[in-house]
């Protein structure tokens, strides 16, 4: 379990961060929201230790010596040494084994290759995050964060890192962090979501709840669009098969039902939360 | 701290940079005993013309013992140089690359992370000036042999072979140590610093400053006998007839003293200041 209580810091007389207070259960997924310059890393980083904040506190419950491992931003890792010898590094020193048996197991348990004994700089950004990911496990953490983790990753990368954190989540009952500006991310990871704007907490609790206020538009997918009659009772958008409708989330139920019986063939209906809304409480 | 110390290690000895580093310095060393070749034979004829009026000299002066005194000459720039450069790079390439936040995001003391650097960067200078010291003297012995050594200080002096072979192995011990104060030094820039360039171009400042200071004087024997650019000298005092032994301990202990300060201004920024 992680907390941040409080917590306030300011550069050169700015507040980056003021008064925040968040929270996340061993085995929970909690998302940190917030556009650019919000607060997000400097959060992370007096979670993780590396800034003082000017005040707060932080509590975390862990019997390991290390309580947080973490990933700031990209993994900072030494790009001319193999996967197997950074581990290699950050396994010494603190102090544990570092024999090679040992070391292909933490590669194994974040699903890298065992064969790849070259330089890590010659890492897709997948499998360096993927490496990142095993040194913040070493020494058996309670807590993870971490910052931006599929910045750089292709769609395919987003996937299977997706399933690695979720993975890593319940097998060893962590409390996570992570923070993005990318909704998907975080709507298909995260338990409970926290939203940062401009050093303020603006919103928190349940991801889908969040992210259902926030929500007044839809995209929606079918083969035969135009042929509805029932659509312009709506405001909406009609571009070849796709639909932008504005509709409140207790609607939607109704209206696709609707659509199902003019013999629709819906193909998706997709969430579009106002961004506005979601990230600046929709101030203008 | 041993582990430390053996990450540190093993970080360094596995950066090309390194290696460059070494092979820049032998380079330099060949370029310089091939001139001090040419230049020597000048330099002996200048000195000694018009002994020659006089005395009959005896064996050849142009020998191993005088080329290793020329190769220690000309060491006091690009050595230090060169050894600021990796040693800083051992802190700033971790400040570029982030790895600090890596290394701070396990539990390790910043204390000791920085002392295992400056630890390192002792032993790495100590190294480096003592795989000059066998390569030349090696370089020097095999191809120009030993004999005699003839040096200008205030006045000429000769040594015999093996008295001179000494004198310059006490002169590279000297030169360590000077080397080391450069060492601490640009690694304590760096920790002020952080940026790769600014500690580069700061440290080539203060190497050109030390340099300048130490040929000039300073009006008062307190400031001559105690400001540390002057105490890069003291490996010259060997080849003084008489070597003054007090006052080459007191160097020492006085560049340790310097040492030790720098470094532990270094240790206390790196811990008061956050990595973030």
């Amino acid at each position: 379990m992680i907390s941040g209580i409080n917590i306030s810091k300011q550069y050169l007389g700015i507040k980056v961060l003021n008064d925040v207070s968040i929270h996340c259960q061993s085995g929970q997924i909690c998302g940190l929201l917030g556009a650019n310059g919000a607060g997000k890393t400097t959060l992370f980083k007096i979670l993780l230790g590396l800034v003082t904040p000017d005040s707060g506190n932080i509590i975390v419950e862990a019997a390991s010596k290390k309580r947080i491992g973490g990933i700031i931003e990209k993994p900072a890792l030494y790009e001319y040494l193999s996967a197997l010898d950074n581990l290699r590094i950050f396994a010494s020193i603190q102090q544990l084994p570092t024999n090679r048996t040992t070391l292909e197991k933490y590669l194994l348990r974040v699903g890298l290759p065992l064969n790849r004994k070259d330089p890590v700089a010659n890492f897709s950004m997948g499998m360096k995050q993927r490496l990142g990911i095993a040194i913040a496990l070493l020494n058996n953490p309670s807590c993870l964060i971490l910052d931006e983790p599929f910045t750089g990753l292709d769609p395919m990368g987003v996937v299977s890192l997706r399933s690695l954190i979720r993975q890593l989540t319940q097998e060893f009952q962590l409390a996570v962090f992570l923070s993005s500006h990318i909704l998907e991310d975080l709507n298909q990871l995260c338990s409970r979501l926290y939203v940062l704007q401009n050093g303020k907490l603006i919103r928190q609790g349940n991801t889908q709840a969040i992210m259902l206020e926030c929500t007044q538009q839809y995209i929606i997918t079918a083969k035969n669009l135009r042929q509805s009659n029932m659509l312009h009772q709506w405001e909406h958008q009609l571009q070849g098969d796709t639909l932008k409708i504005h509709i409140q989330p207790t609607q939607v139920p109704d209206f696709l039902s609707a659509l199902a019986l003019e013999k629709i063939e819906i193909t998706s209906c997709i969430p579009q939360p106002d961004l506005l809304l979601l990230f600046e409480g929709g101030k203008e | 701290m041993k582990s430390l110390l053996f990450a540190e290690c093993f970080k360094l000895f596995r950066q090309s940079k390194t290696y460059y580093a070494v092979a820049s310095l032998l380079i330099i060393e060949g370029i310089i005993l091939i001139s001090a070749y040419f230049e020597g034979t000048n330099i002996i004829n200048i000195l000694l013309d018009n002994l020659r009026k006089t005395f009959y000299l005896k064996g050849n002066l142009l020998n191993g013992n005088l080329l290793q005194y020329l190769v220690l000459n000309t060491l006091w720039f690009h050595l230090p140089l060169i050894i600021m450069i990796v040693v800083s790079g051992m802190l700033t390439a971790e400040y570029k690359d982030k790895t600090v936040q890596t290394i701070f995001l396990q539990p390790v003391r910043k204390w000791k992370w920085i002392l295992s650097k400056y630890i390192i960067a002792v032993g790495f200078t100590a190294f480096i000036v003592g795989l000059l010291f066998i390569t030349s003297y090696w370089l020097c012995n095999v191809f120009f042999g030993k004999g005699d050594l003839v040096v200008y200080l205030d006045g000429l002096s000769f040594f015999s072979a093996k008295d001179a072979s000494n004198r310059i192995q006490w002169a590279f011990l000297a030169g360590t140590i000077s080397m080391v104060f450069f060492a601490v030094s640009s690694l304590t820039i760096a920790v002020i610093l952080k940026d790769v360039t600014k500690t580069w171009i700061v440290c080539a400042l203060f190497l050109i400053i030390c340099n300048v200071l130490l040929k000039i004087d300073l009006g008062t024997d307190w400031l001559n006998q105690f400001s540390f650019f002057k105490l890069n000298d003291t490996w010259q005092y060997f080849f003084q007839y008489d070597i003054p032994y007090s006052r080459i301990w007191l160097n020492w202990l006085i560049s340790l003293f310097y040492i030790i300060t720098i470094a532990s201004v270094g240790i206390i920024i790196f811990q008061k200041r956050d990595i973030g």
